[in-house]
C-alpha cells in the first residue's frame, strides 16, 4: 500500500512510511470481513441444540408419538444426500420419461449424490411431489383417483387412475396400517418413484425395532426450525452394515422430520434424508389440479391388474429402492419369479430369483454400465458393495442384496436353491 | 511528484467535510450514470447483449425445429412460445456473456479513469474517495441491472416478432398466462442482476488496484471463468457453495410454481459476502493509495 511513492527523495520515502503507519486500521475491515464470514459459517455447522424445551420421554413414549401422529396437510422442502461410497453419477440430470424411468436408473440416483423435493399434501388423496433438478422439474400430481407425472425435461405427461381400493395410498395413513398390521403396507405410493419420504423410511425402519435393535433417545435435535425427538435405532447384531439409524421425530406432532443412517464404524451418515423447510398450513388446493400443458406428449398409462402391486409395472424403483435402501419387502414374496427374503430384521437378505418375470429392475440391474463397474467379482458372482448395502449378483443371474457383510450374501447363495 | 495526491492531504479533512454539500452524492452519481450510459462502449455492450436472443431466434426460425431435450434448456419450446427465446437467450448468456460486459464496466470503474487521467481531477473536487468508490459501484450495480434486462426485452421482442406468443409452461408444469410470464422474466433479471454483484465488487477492487483499465477487466472476466470452472470440478466440492457463480444458473427456480425463493435467497447472502469482503478491499486499497493519475 502506498508504494507508489517511488521517489527517490528520501523525505518521499519518509513520507510513505508515515502514511502506512497510520493507514492500516483501513484494511481492518477488508480482514475483518472474512473473518466474520468465517465465523459466522463455523456457528452455522455447530449442531443445532433446541436447548431441550421438550419434555422428556421414553424411547416408547416417543415409538408412540410416532406411531399415532396423523399430521396429513402441510408444504415442505426435503432433501436427501447419500454417500455410499459409490461412483458419482454424472449429473446429466433426470431420466427423461416419467413414465419409463428405469428402475435401476432411479434407484441408482438415490443412491448418490443429493436431492431436493417439494412435496404438498393435502389429506390421503391429495399430494404433489416436485422433484427439483436444475432448471428443470419432474412433478407427481394426484388429487383423488387421477395421477399425473410430469417431466420439464422433454415436456412429456403421464397419467394414471387409481383403482377405488387405492383410495388411501400416498404416504399418511399411519393409523390404518396400525389397525391391520396383516394388510399389505401402503406400498407404492407415487411418491415414492420420484422421492422417498421421511415418514416411508421411518416407518420402514420402525418396523425393525424388535429385540435385536437397541432403542434410545438422544438429545433433541432441531429439524427444519422444529424441535424433535432423537430416536436411535443400534442394531444389536453384528451382521449388518448399519450402525446406527436416528429418526428425529417431531416433538409436537410426531411426524418423522428425518432420518439418518451411519454405517458401522463411521462417522458421518452415510445417508440422510429429512426436511429443510416444513409448514403444516394446508397448501393451495390449486396445486393439485394439473393438465397437460400445451405441446406435451401425454401418455396414457394402465394400471396392472394385480391390486396390491397397483404400479408396479409402471414404476419398478418401488421394489428396487425399498430393497436396496431397507433390505425388506415382506410382502412381495408372495409368487414365483418374485423376490423373496431370507433372515430377520437388520440381516434380512432379498433374494431376486433368476430372470424374474415382471422384475424389469433386476435385468436393467445387471445391463447397467455404471453398476457393472462399480461391481467387483467375488466367488460366485459380482458384487457391488457399499457403505450401507451390498448386492450380490450371482453368475446365474439372481440376486441378493441386504445391509449385511458380503460373505453372508454368499452364504445365502450357496445355501438358496 | 507534484502532481500526486496523496491520500490523505494534512489539514484537509475539515474543508472535506464543509465541502460535502457543495457536491452532493445525488449529483455525483447522476454524472456518473450519465458518463457510463453515454457512452459508445456501454451501448456497444448492450447491443452485443441483445444481439443474443436475436441470435438465437432467427437460427431457431431459419432451422426445421429442434428435437425435443436437446440444446439448451427451453430451446426447444421457443417454436411453440416466442417467449422462451428470452428465457433461452437470459440461460446462454449467464456464463460467459453477461460477466463479460460486467467485467468490462466493473473493472473500468477506477482504472478507467486513471488510466485518462480524471481521477486527480475527480479527488480534488471535494467527493472524497469513499463517495467515489459507492459512485463507482452503484454506477457498475446499475449496469447488472441493464444488462439481463437487455437480454430479456431483446429475447421478448424478437419471439413475438418471430413466433406466436401464448401461455407459458413452467417446469413445474403449469401454466401461466403471458403477464405473468412478464413477472417472472423481471425476477430473473433480478436474480441475474444480484449474481452478478458480486463480481462487480470483485471488479471494483482489482480496479483500484491498477491503472491499466484492460488489465482489470481481463483479471474480473478471468475470475469469473475460474470461479465457473471450479464449480464443476467435483474434486472441490467443499469449496462450492462460496463460490460466487455458484448460484448463477438457479435462477431457473424461477420458473417453479409456486415460486423457489431458496436459491434467491442463498445467493443474496453469498452475493452480500462478496460485496462486504471485496468492497472493503476496495475501500483499503482505494483510501491508503497515492493517486498519480
Amino acid at each position: 500500500m502506498g508504494s507508489e511513492t517511488t521517489g527517490t527523495d528520501s523525505t518521499f520515502q519518509q513520507h510513505g512510511n508515515r502514511r502506512s503507519g497510520r493507514n492500516w486500521p483501513r484494511w481492518l475491515p477488508a480482514l475483518a470481513g472474512p473473518v466474520v464470514i468465517a465465523a459466522a459459517a463455523l456457528a452455522g455447522t455447530l449442531p443445532a441444540n433446541a436447548g431441550d424445551p421438550l419434555p422428556q420421554k421414553t424411547p416408547a413414549e416417543v415409538l408412540a408419538l410416532a406411531a399415532t401422529h396423523h399430521t396429513l396437510a402441510f408444504s415442505g422442502t426435503i432433501e436427501q444426500s447419500s454417500d455410499l461410497g459409490l461412483p458419482a453419477l454424472p449429473s446429466t440430470g433426470p431420466s427423461s420419461d416419467p413414465a419409463s424411468a428405469g428402475g435401476a436408473a432411479s434407484v441408482v440416483e438415490f443412491l448418490s449424490g443429493q436431492h431436493t423435493a417439494r412435496v404438498y399434501m393435502d389429506g390421503t388423496t391429495k399430494a404433489r411431489i416436485q422433484v427439483v433438478d436444475r432448471l428443470a422439474e419432474r412433478d407427481v400430481i394426484r388429487r383423488d383417483s387421477d395421477v399425473w407425472f410430469y417431466s420439464s425435461k422433454d415436456n412429456s405427461a403421464a397419467h394414471l387412475t387409481l383403482p377405488a381400493h387405492a383410495s388411501d395410498l400416498p404416504l399418511g395413513a399411519p393409523q390404518a396400517q396400525g389397525a391391520d398390521p396383516a394388510a399389505p403396507a401402503p406400498t407404492a405410493s407415487p411418491a415414492e418413484s420420484m422421492m422417498p419420504m421421511p415418514e416411508d423410511l421411518a416407518r420402514h425402519l420402525l418396523e425393525k425395532v424388535d429385540p435385536t435393535t437397541a432403542v434410545t433417545v438422544g438429545a433433541d435435535v432441531e429439524v427444519a426450525g422444529r424441535a424433535a425427538y432423537n430416536l436411535l435405532l443400534e442394531p444389536r447384531s453384528e451382521a449388518t452394515l448399519v450402525g446406527q439409524v436416528a429418526i428425529a421425530v417431531d416433538g409436537e406432532t410426531g411426524m418423522p422430520l428425518a432420518v439418518q443412517v451411519t454405517a458401522r464404524g463411521a462417522g458421518t451418515p452415510a445417508f440422510r434424508l429429512g426436511f429443510t423447510a416444513l409448514s403444516l398450513d394446508t397448501p393451495d388446493d390449486s396445486l393439485f389440479t394439473f393438465s397437460p400443458p400445451p405441446g406435451s406428449t401425454v401418455k396414457e398409462l394402465q394400471v396392472p391388474d394385480s391390486g396390491q402391486r397397483t404400479y408396479e409395472g409402471h414404476i419398478s424403483g418401488d421394489q428396487t429402492p425399498r430393497a436396496n435402501n431397507f433390505g425388506d419387502h415382506a410382502g412381495a414374496g408372495k409368487g414365483p419369479g418374485h423376490p423373496s427374503v431370507t433372515g430377520q430384521g437388520w440381516e434380512t437378505i432379498l433374494r431376486l430369483p433368476a430372470a424374474a418375470a415382471g422384475v424389469p429392475a433386476a435385468k436393467s440391474f445387471m445391463e447397467d454400465p455404471l453398476l457393472a463397474q462399480a461391481g467387483v467379482v467375488v466367488p460366485g458372482g459380482r458384487l457391488v458393495s457399499t457403505a450401507l448395502l451390498n448386492v450380490l449378483i450371482t453368475d446365474d443371474g439372481r440376486i441378493f442384496a441386504g445391509m449385511v457383510p458380503p460373505d453372508r450374501l454368499q452364504a445365502a447363495a450357496s445355501a438358496a436353491p | 511528484m507534484p502532481s500526486s495526491i496523496p491520500a490523505d492531504i494534512p489539514g484537509s479533512a475539515r474543508t472535506q467535510k464543509v465541502a460535502v454539500p457543495r457536491w452532493s452524492g445525488l449529483s455525483l452519481m447522476q454524472s456518473e450514470l450519465k458518463v457510463l450510459f453515454g457512452r459508445r462502449r456501454t451501448w456497444a455492450l448492450l447491443l452485443a447483449l441483445a444481439a443474443i436472443p436475436i441470435l438465437i431466434a432467427v437460427a431457431v426460425r431459419l432451422s426445421s425445429g429442434v428435437p425435443s431435450g436437446r440444446g439448451p434448456a427451453f430451446l426447444d419450446r421457443i417454436t411453440q412460445n416466442g417467449l422462451f427465446v428470452a428465457f433461452t437467450a437470459m440461460l446462454v448468456s449467464v456464463p460467459l456473456f453477461l460477466p463479460l460486459t460486467v467485467g468490462v464496466v466493473a473493472g473500468d470503474t477506477i482504472a478507467g479513469e486513471a488510466n485518462m487521467g480524471t481521477l486527480r481531477y475527480l479527488l480534488v473536487a471535494p467527493a472524497g474517495r469513499v463517495r467515489l468508490l459507492l459512485v463507482k459501484y452503484a454506477a457498475a450495480l446499475a449496469f447488472c441491472i441493464v444488462a439481463p434486462l437487455t437480454v430479456a426485452l431483446a429475447g421478448a421482442a424478437i419471439g413475438a416478432a418471430l413466433f406466436p406468443v401464448g401461455p407459458v409452461t413452467l417446469l413445474s408444469g403449469d401454466v401461466i398466462q403471458p403477464p405473468e410470464a412478464a413477472v417472472r422474466m423481471l425476477l430473473i433479471a433480478a436474480y441475474m442482476a444480484v449474481s452478478l454483484a458480486g463480481l462487480s465488487a470483485i471488479g471494483l477492487f482489482l480496479s483500484t488496484l491498477t491503472v491499466v483499465p484492460v488489465g482489470a477487466m481481463a483479471a474480473t472476466v478471468v475470475v469469473s471463468v475460474v470461479s465457473q470452472i471450479a464449480d464443476q470440478l467435483p474434486q472441490l466440492e467443499w469449496l462450492h457453495p462460496w463460490l460466487f457463480s455458484h448460484y448463477w444458473l438457479g435462477f431457473g427456480d424461477m420458473l417453479r410454481q409456486p415460486v423457489l425463493w431458496d436459491s434467491f435467497a442463498s445467493n443474496a447472502l453469498l452475493q452480500a459476502g462478496y460485496i462486504a469482503v471485496f468492497g472493503a478491499s476496495a475501500y483499503a486499497r482505494f483510501t491508503t493509495k497515492d493517486v498519480l493519475s
